[in-house]
């Protein structure tokens, strides 16, 4: 199915909005291919049961939330001194070399619909650059959308044994009419025995549409942890994604996420396994009440090359209402025999056990069930290293169980 | 003195089950331990979990009374019509209030919720539980208030701040080390999940210690002894034995074995056969059960039918 949903989209504006920015001409061209491209390209794959498509991004009126030259957001982007943190405009002015050879080297602009349309649209970004060697905590991007959409670009370049935490926070501010679109690409390059921790946690009104994609390259010896956390947006399309390409390298991805009302939550982890002795972790943890409902995929590619591998994942859904969905699709391709591997998904109600054991305690079964929610959590909050964003998490969790 | 009394209790399981309860009456006041005994599927297990509110199980006829004594309740005054109540009216939640305890043979495992959050947590809900149980018509407003609160909390309960009225963290946590060093529980149990990775022991010590730090007047405890070794027998023992000595529970050990009422002497034993109490001796039945078994029992009872 080809997608023709946006034959208003011009390159007129591509270039208003390149102008805006000061770009220089090899990005406004990626831009043009990519808004050209828009016509042939497919949707985001998305999980697929026999007589369903979990998420139907087909039915989106992207024609109707799309607002390409009326971008507005509130931005935060702010990091320790030994740290460049730039927004995608002082990046190009300042480290053009920077973003010409990382833009697209991890993710391809052109690899879908949604990442076509968010590189030829993008207003703003942040790119942040870790010199080899330099040790850095606290890089924090906060974005406050107040449009009716808005498209994000984020870099992360991190030299030879150098370190970063990267927080990033997603919500939105002014009210808008209507519905409303967020797109954020993520693009990692972690060089050689470096470490990036990158925790997002998204809090979007319900009126929003989200697509992310955040992926990373993580050279020999290399470690990228990724921390995501979905709490808000009416639709979240959101892939976390490592491609462990140089030996020993490394990569984690922790998943959170809680949907309430009618929100649906299309989430993946993925990794590749690409090199000798790699290893992978991916834990995700789902609750979902009311309507709201959620398909997971998880990915672990065990390459050919990739002898010695550990890959490990584990993805649990607690559902707190009858009418709440949930699909989950662990998968795992072993191209190489020398592999320690496993995968596990659960999808489930609180247990009654549980509740009366409680109960019969005292305390009331609205507790009890929160308690036990809040404590379904607590796995995956146990494997945050940043204590805010861990505080974070856990108020928005504590939040949601209040309303 | 409360008083727990099982009047023609009958019960199946729920939706139309199998029927376990057959016309069960039993009285257990407080300062007395009762033993309930019998062979697998007589229905002893299902007579606890009737009396704390299961709902795997549906009560067809019968009464679970408590008669509660006033001075257990320090503050409240509980008005004259409702000393004794039903406890068939009420959720699982509300007959703990009231200060019915049911110890698990099985106790759930449960992630992620810290043996100290919980039990202080279920400490605050039994004081606040009972104050609104016992509002006059007055209070209905604000019980109405205290439900829309019941909805939510005001801080998460796994950061534990303390409301106007509640046992604060450091309260609670002297209660709590003084109550484990009585059971000789390390007192690292308190920062552990509830119950999670528990050896079938640490799991049965957990249901004593949760009963000694919520003192309930009635204490159900369901196969309490079975898998212990003989150290955590005696600590156990020593527990129900507290229970009843320094805040004068009353106790309904349900068991399978003697051995445990070799430390915890019981007024009473009850045995029970088919869903009824088919014989009520002193400590001696014991006895005269281990040795000789059901079968006369049985056969006793069948002759007086």
């Amino acid at each position: 199915m080809s997608t023709q949903v946006h034959a208003n989209l011009t390159e007129e504006q591509v270039k208003q909005i390149s102008e805006g920015l000061d770009e220089p001409e090899w990005l406004l061209e990626t831009r043009l291919d990519a808004l050209d491209a828009l016509e042939g390209l497919e949707m985001p794959d998305v999980i697929r049961t026999p007589g369903r498509n979990w998420t139907n991004l087909y039915d989106l009126d992207f024609a109707g939330f799309v607002d390409p030259l009326n971008a507005a957001e509130e931005k935060d982007q702010v990091g320790p001194e030994e740290v460049e943190v730039m927004s995608i405009a002082e990046a190009l002015d300042e480290r053009e070399e920077l973003v010409r050879e990382g833009f697209g080297s991890v993710v391809d602009p052109e690899e879908n619909y949604l990442t076509a349309l968010s590189t030829a649209l993008f207003s703003t970004g942040t790119v942040v650059y870790v010199p080899e060697g330099v040790d850095a905590e606290d890089v924090t991007v906060r974005t406050r959308m107040n449009s009716q959409s808005l498209f994000n670009y984020t870099l992360v370049v991190t030299e030879k044994s150098s370190s970063v935490t990267i927080l990033e926070r997603q919500t939105t501010g002014d009210e808008v009419d209507g519905e409303r679109y967020y797109s954020g690409l993520v693009e990692i390059d972690a060089g050689e025995n470096s470490n990036v921790q990158y925790g997002s946690l998204q809090n979007v009104d319900e009126e929003t549409y989200t697509y992310t994609l955040k992926r990373g390259h993580a050279d020999s010896h290399a470690t990228i942890n990724w921390i995501e956390g979905n709490v808000g947006s009416r639709l979240t399309k959101s892939s976390v994604e490592t491609h462990l390409q140089g030996e020993g390298s490394e990569s984690q991805i922790v998943g959170a996420f809680f949907g309430h009302n009618d929100q649906h939550f299309d989430v993946a982890a993925r990794v590749w396994h690409e090199a000798e002795h790699t290893t992978a972790d991916l834990v995700t943890r789902g609750v979902l009440d009311d309507d709201a409902r959620s398909v997971y995929e998880g990915v672990q590619d065990v390459g050919s090359d990739a002898w010695d591998t550990s890959s490990y994942q584990r993805e649990n859904t607690l559902m707190l209402s009858d009418e709440s969905e949930a699909d989950a699709s662990p998968k795992l391709i072993i191209n190489n025999h020398d592999t320690e591997a496993s995968h596990s998904a659960t999808v489930g109600q609180v247990d009654q056990q549980d509740l009366f054991y409680m109960t019969s305690r005292g305390v009331s079964p609205r507790m009890a069930r929160n308690m036990l929610v809040e404590g379904f959590f607590v796995p995956v909050l146990e494997e945050i290293a940043v204590e805010e964003f861990r505080d974070d998490l856990s108020d928005l969790v504590a939040e949601r169980l209040r309303e | 003195m409360a008083r727990l009394e099982l009047r023609n209790l009958h019960a199946q399981v729920a939706e139309g089950g199998e029927k376990i309860l057959d016309g069960v009456d039993l009285e257990v006041r407080s300062g007395e331990i009762h033993a309930l005994m019998g062979p697998n599927g007589s229905g002893k297990s299902t007579t606890a979990k009737v009396i704390a509110g299961h709902p795997a199980y549906e009560v067809t006829d019968g009464e679970v009374l408590v008669h509660l004594d006033e001075e257990e309740f320090e503050d409240i005054e509980i008005p004259e019509d409702m000393r004794t109540v039903n406890l068939l009216d009420l959720e699982p939640n509300e007959r703990a209030a009231l200060g019915v305890f049911l110890g698990f043979q099985y106790p759930a495992e449960i992630e992620g919720v810290t043996m100290v959050n919980f039990l202080r947590t279920a400490l605050n809900a039994k004081l606040e539980e009972r104050e609104e149980l016992f509002e006059d018509d007055e209070g209905e407003e604000a019980e109405a208030d205290a439900d829309d609160e019941d909805a939510g909390y005001d801080t998460s309960p796994m950061e534990g701040d303390v409301e106007e009225g509640d046992v604060g963290v450091a309260e609670f946590q002297e209660i709590m080390a003084e109550k484990m060093d009585q059971l000789d529980m390390d007192t690292e149990f308190a920062q552990r999940y509830l119950n999670a990775g528990f050896s079938g022991g640490e799991k049965k010590q957990n249901e004593v210690l949760q009963a000694a730090i919520l003192e309930p007047s009635i204490a159900v405890l369901d196969e309490i002894d079975s898998g212990l070794d003989i150290d955590r027998l005696q600590d156990v023992s020593n527990g129900i034995n507290a229970l009843r000595d320094e805040q004068g529970a009353g106790i309904l050990q349900i068991t399978h074995y003697q051995r445990i009422l070799d430390y915890v002497e019981p007024d009473h034993v009850h045995v029970m056969l088919d869903g009824k109490i088919a014989k009520s001796g002193g400590a001696e039945l014991a006895h005269q059960l281990e040795d000789e078994g059901y079968d006369w029992v049985r056969e006793e009872a069948y002759e007086t039918a």
